[in-house]
């Protein structure tokens, strides 16, 4: 996942690496995703992953509900 | 020592000190063999919880942080640590749960990009991009 200044770059870096425009989020979005990712301590013998409804559940509330982002 | 002693132990390290335990300094800290140790770090990396290096089975990410220099460079608490996309970037903060300047780069341009994370909030002008859908995220996941 890389960061940039546009919309036009991110088109310019598709067009260079021959890459599909994949899904794209504001950085408020992406610091609300690291939250809700990286948040619980994963140093606690309980932390697992999440299940699949689990991360959906996390992309719906941030907005992430294009097709691109569905896991099923 | 079990996985989740391991597991503990290697995020412990790295959060406090930016970088990742060695299977040598895992297995001193248990006082275990480094067989045992690979072995161990072989099965969390099996659960998707650490990413190792290919060619040595030494850890590569503990996710968000990079084992190794990356693009993307996160200062939090007079600490220097690595992210290994701007995702995990962001999650530096969100996992030690303290401000942050991430200093990177444009992917396309290269011009210099600064993001900070202060009293929970973030700051900054650019946007990310997911070249891959998350079905796709562990195909490869360095390329990820």
């Amino acid at each position: 996942m890389l960061y940039f200044r546009s919309e036009e770059d991110i088109d310019r870096w598709c067009k260079a690496w021959n890459m599909t425009r994949g899904g794209v989020m504001t950085l408020e979005q992406g610091w609300r995703l690291a939250l809700a990712w990286y948040s619980p301590d994963r140093r606690a013998p309980e932390w697992r992953r999440r299940t699949i409804d689990e991360v959906e559940e996390v992309f719906g509330e941030i907005g992430l509900i294009s097709p691109f982002w569905s896991l099923k | 020592m079990n996985d989740l002693d391991v597991r503990a132990y290697v995020y412990d390290v790295t959060m406090q000190s930016g970088r990742a335990p060695s299977i040598a300094e895992i297995a001193r800290h248990f006082d275990a063999a480094g067989a045992d140790v690979a072995e161990s770090l072989q099965r969390i990396a099996a659960g998707r919880a650490l990413v190792l290096q290919r060619s040595s089975s030494e850890i590569l990410m503990v996710p968000p942080f990079s084992a190794i220099v990356t693009p993307f460079a996160v200062q939090s608490g007079g600490v220097s640590y690595y992210g290994n996309c701007i995702w995990d970037a962001l999650g530096v903060p969100a996992m030690l749960r303290r401000d942050a300047e991430i200093r990177t780069s444009c992917g396309d341009c290269g011009t210099e990009m600064n993001v900070r994370v202060e009293n929970g909030e973030v700051h900054g002008d650019g946007l990310i991009h997911f070249a891959l859908p998350p079905t796709q995220w562990w195909n490869d996941v360095v390329f990820t």
